[in-house]
């Protein structure tokens, strides 16, 4: 078989995958507003679960609504969603494909808040306010923070019950975890601030909670930033180094995590993540869908929508991309990280070659590796893989339209250059409308009491 | 009242905070616009008030040189509105007049039969909006003559200016300088009397800009001048001290003092007629000058002017004008026989030095014309000769409008008097430089018979012994009609000298008096 190394299972401490593939997290806003999944996020995971991966990363799955960093997307806060989870789990598993829950919290970072979180300045390590679209935030107290480890822990438990087949959580790219781990963000003066001991804290007493929620034998992963670059604009501090994010890895295998996920970036989407390009030009029709976000935005709008300022955004964004590869580009950190920890260690950034991919596998740099936009440019690149090609005919040009799009439109690839027409292309993005359920005639718990 | 637009979420809190900041940030814009748009405006108002500058011209010679300026307002002048408010104020100085005739100035009536506005010899020029008035040439050379008490004056361009007493006016000036009367309380009503209507930014101006600097200029000439003006006998009509001012207003700083040896320059205003024939003869009483212009810059600063307010284009006007300015005939109609031998007298004797009058106008010619005699062989005062001094000359020639063409060169120290022309003589009394000898007949008198004290200031023509009518008088007391009793006891005013002639016989000085009264 070609690439055989991608091809060869991938045993973790309570899980094997079939194959060194895993869809990374990546969704768009199919489910409903209070969090209850839709028949369009079975459609949108079945596509890659069909493609042939062998694990599914689930989008970004909030464990309180509090948490929520866009709405629309699914939540794991309510009991009464176990036996949707489930449902969902039933199909990939029908699949051959493993379907892992990324559990997350927003803190800060909450782009399209939604009603529930109408009126409140989000939790975060610190109140001040976030530095690229001024999300106002609320350094949370020790109550709010033993309210969130529990519900992190519960969102597990709930996993578990709905029989995935395990949870990640989702401590990178400048969500809740990183807003604490991060000391470019963290500037608590109580022992979740500080010392990086202090600042990891957070997420060792959420893995604690989780393992004292599921036990030992659930798979348990931890995503992270292998170096914060917090300094995307340009007065902040830079944060975590790679050696800050080592020592978590290695406390994080200690408290029980069974892999380590690598990402890059102490916010999201961040110059190195997901890497490629960034079209101005496409937010000046998207981002006005954040506006009213933070504080910032209408400034980061002017920037965007006004020819003669882009030269200033551009400089921000692009700058930090000097010297760094698209394909792999978190691989050498995944590798210094994987010599460091005894857990499986997988890592995302680009990945869209074959060859590429099994070098790294080869070479022990990487135990797997997770795969989101070449994917959703592809779904059945590992079928394409497996017949023999090194990279897809018609391969994702890294260009993040898919990114700008989904604050306004259906998670899809929109780079028109990789269709044969403009109408092909909205009928590929609305595919994962196609097949729906039944509909059903609601009881009375419609109406308003 | 629906709270519709009262902020909800934490975003719109936070914006419609700093919505807040941003609106005071504006208003405080806007208001500093408007102070800016202001303050434009007033600048504009302002420039267009205070920006003016300027000085009327005269198609008519005659006419430039008894109003048009030569450059002293600048410096030197006062404002016209206190100018004209000035009589009203001082009603005493001004012996209960609205003009400035006590002092001396002629005013020539207007084409409407009116008394002008400004004298003879007061020139305007708008400084920074603000209309100027000080000296002119004709401030010292214009003078009257009459036929008789009563008869109407004749104005004479050229001659001594023999009404004015430029010291008594000056004195009044530097007193008025310092005193209350001239604080804005009192002369911006005073001003708005005499007729100046001032809009309320002119009034603000005035109040704190104009009359407090009149009066910082006024205070520091008197500072400079009171001094020499106080330790001097008073000058009388048509007299000044032509250096000793000078010296202290432009080459001694603040307090000092003229030395004792040189501190009492007076002498007569001259006569400027005729100045062609004059180029390259020693000028001045002196002879310490022979460039007929360096000789009139000078003067110019004499009356005011500064080498940066100077007007040279109207100075070299009003000389060209004078090259062949002619004094008008003698009135006198002595015997003609009388004063043929005279004449014959007066070349044996005399117009080696002064030249003669011939039938057709006067000559200037002799081997000792326009040339300095030693103050020994003159024997006439020295005071006037003393005050002008190396020192100063040096000065002079080191300062006075360095870095221009108009650099001064030509001025030396003499010993002496210079042998003056006697074109116009009949209008130049009293005679010798420091107008010590009221009459001609006075003049061919042995100094120890020459009157001790007579009355200055008369323009009555005295037709028995030609100069103008100066009775003696007692020195001290005030003369009823208004004339000054010049002392010959006082420093300067010494009316020895000049003995030629004295020792004639009885009838050759009545023949040499007749021909001297034709000139």
């Amino acid at each position: 078989m070609p690439y055989d190394e991608i091809f060869q299972p991938l045993q973790f401490r309570n899980l094997t995958v079939k194959n060194r593939i895993f869809r990374s997290n990546i969704s768009g806003r199919w489910d409903n507003e209070d969090g209850s999944l839709t028949q369009t996020r079975i459609n949108w995971e079945s596509k890659f679960a069909h493609g042939g991966v062998g694990a599914i990363i689930s989008s970004y799955v909030p464990v309180l609504m509090e948490g929520r960093i866009i709405a629309s997307y699914a939540t794991v806060h309510r009991d009464d969603f176990i036996p949707l989870w489930a449902r969902l789990g039933e199909v990939i598993h029908g699949l051959d494909c493993k379907f892992i829950m990324q559990l997350s919290h927003s803190g800060r970072q909450m782009d399209l808040p939604g009603v529930h979180n109408l009126a409140r300045p989000t939790l975060s390590s610190t109140s001040r306010k976030e530095s690229l679209h001024g999300f106002l935030t609320q350094a949370m107290s020790k109550a709010e923070i033993d309210h969130t480890i529990a519900a992190f822990a519960k969102g597990a438990w709930r996993a578990r019950e709905a029989g995935l087949d395990g949870v990640e959580l989702h401590s990178a790219n400048g969500y809740l975890f990183s807003q604490f781990l991060s000391s470019g963000i963290n500037d608590r003066e109580d022992e979740y601030g500080g010392v990086l001991e202090n600042r990891a804290r957070f997420l060792l007493n959420v893995i604690e909670a989780i393992r004292n929620a599921v036990g030992r034998d659930f798979h348990l992963q931890v995503k992270l930033s292998a170096i914060d670059h917090n300094n995307v604009v340009p007065w902040e501090k830079a944060g975590n180094t790679l050696g800050d994010t080592i020592q978590i890895a290695k406390w994080a295998e200690a408290a029980g995590a069974d892999a380590i996920h690598v990402s890059q970036g102490s916010l999201f989407p961040h110059p190195l993540n997901p890497p490629g390009d960034l079209s101005l030009e496409t937010l000046t029709t998207t981002y006005d869908a954040m506006i009213g976000s933070g504080v910032n935005g209408l400034r980061n709008y002017f920037l965007f929508r006004y020819p003669f300022l882009r030269p200033i955004f551009h400089w921000i964004w692009f700058r930090m991309k000097k010297g760094h590869v698209v394909e792999g580009v978190n691989l050498e950190e995944a590798r210094v990280i994987k010599q460091n920890v005894g857990v499986p260690v997988i890592c995302t950034g680009g990945f869209q070659t074959a060859s590429f991919i099994c070098e790294a596998l080869r070479e022990g740099a990487v135990d797997g590796v997770s795969i989101a936009r070449s994917l959703v440019a592809n779904n059945d690149l590992v079928q394409q893989w497996a017949a023999g090609h090194d990279r897809p005919e018609r391969p994702c040009t890294y260009c993040n339209r898919c990114l700008i799009s989904a604050m306004k439109n259906p998670m899809g690839c929109y780079d028109q250059s990789r269709y044969p027409d403009r109408d092909s292309m909205i009928e590929e993005v609305m595919s994962v409308y196609r097949a729906h359920g039944a509909m059903i005639a609601p009881g009375k718990e419609v109406m308003s009491s | 009242m629906s709270d519709i637009n009262k902020p909800f979420s934490a975003v719109q809190i936070y914006l419609s905070q700093r919505m807040w900041r941003l609106d005071a940030a504006l208003i405080l814009l806007v208001f500093l616009v408007l102070i800016g748009l202001a303050a434009l405006v007033i600048v504009i108002a302002a420039l267009v008030e205070f920006g003016g500058k300027g000085t009327p011209t005269y198609a008519d010679n005659p006419a430039h040189f008894m109003y048009g300026s030569i450059g002293a307002e600048t410096e030197s002048g006062l404002p016209y509105a206190v100018w004209k408010a000035l009589p009203s104020l001082y009603p005493a100085d001004f012996k209960g007049r609205s003009d400035y005739s006590a002092f001396g100035f002629l005013y020539e009536k207007g084409p409407n039969g009116k008394q002008q506005d400004l004298p003879i010899g007061i020139s305007r020029r708008t400084v920074n909006g603000i209309e100027v008035v000080w000296f002119n040439c004709a401030t010292c050379h214009v003078g009257t003559w009459r036929e008789a008490t009563g008869a109407s004056p004749h104005i004479v361009p050229g001659m001594p200016s023999n009404n004015l007493d430029l010291y008594r006016f000056i004195r009044f000036i530097l007193d008025a300088g310092a005193d209350e009367k001239l604080t804005p309380d009192i002369l911006l009503p005073a001003m708005e009397k005499t007729g100046t209507r001032l809009n309320p930014l002119e009034q603000l101006v005035w109040r704190f800009y104009v009359i407090p600097r009149v009066r910082e200029g006024l205070i520091q000439r008197r500072s400079r001048l009171l001094p020499l003006l106080a330790a001097q006998p008073p000058w009388g009509p048509g007299r000044v001290d032509t250096f000793n001012p000078y010296k202290l207003l432009l080459e001694f700083g603040p307090g000092a003092r003229i030395p004792d040896s040189e501190l009492v320059g007076v002498a007569d205003f001259p006569a400027i007629f005729d100045q062609r024939p004059r180029e390259g003869m020693q000028l001045h009483w002196d002879g310490n000058n022979n460039s007929l212009a360096e000789r009139n810059l000078s003067a110019a600063l004499g009356a005011g002017v500064t080498p940066t307010t100077v007007d040279h284009a109207s100075i070299e006007r009003d000389a060209a004008w004078l090259l062949d300015l002619k004094p008008p005939p003698s009135p006198y109609r002595p015997d003609g026989a009388a004063a043929a031998r005279g004449e014959a007298i007066f070349m044996k004797s005399c117009a080696a030095c002064h030249g003669w009058q011939g039938p057709t106008g006067y000559v200037f010619q002799g081997a000792g014309i326009g040339k300095v005699d030693p103050v020994a062989d003159v024997g006439t005062d020295p005071n006037r000769l003393n005050s002008y001094t190396k020192a100063f000359r040096d000065w002079q020639v080191a300062n006075l409008f360095k870095g221009t063409p108009y650099r001064f060169s030509h001025f030396i120290k003499t010993g002496g008097y210079a042998n003056l022309p006697l074109d116009g003589l009949w209008l130049r009394a009293p005679y010798l430089h420091n107008g010590s000898v009221p009459t001609l007949a006075d003049l061919l008198t042995p100094p120890a018979q020459r009157p001790k004290a007579f009355a200055r200031g008369s323009d009555v023509i005295d037709r028995a012994k030609g100069g103008f009518q100066a009775p003696s008088c007692a020195p001290g007391a005030p003369l009823a009609d208004g004339t000054f009793c010049f002392d010959t006891a006082q420093r300067g005013n010494s009316n020895a000298g000049h003995t030629w002639g004295t020792n004639l016989p009885a009838d050759q000085k009545a023949d040499l008096l007749a021909y001297l009264m034709t000139f």
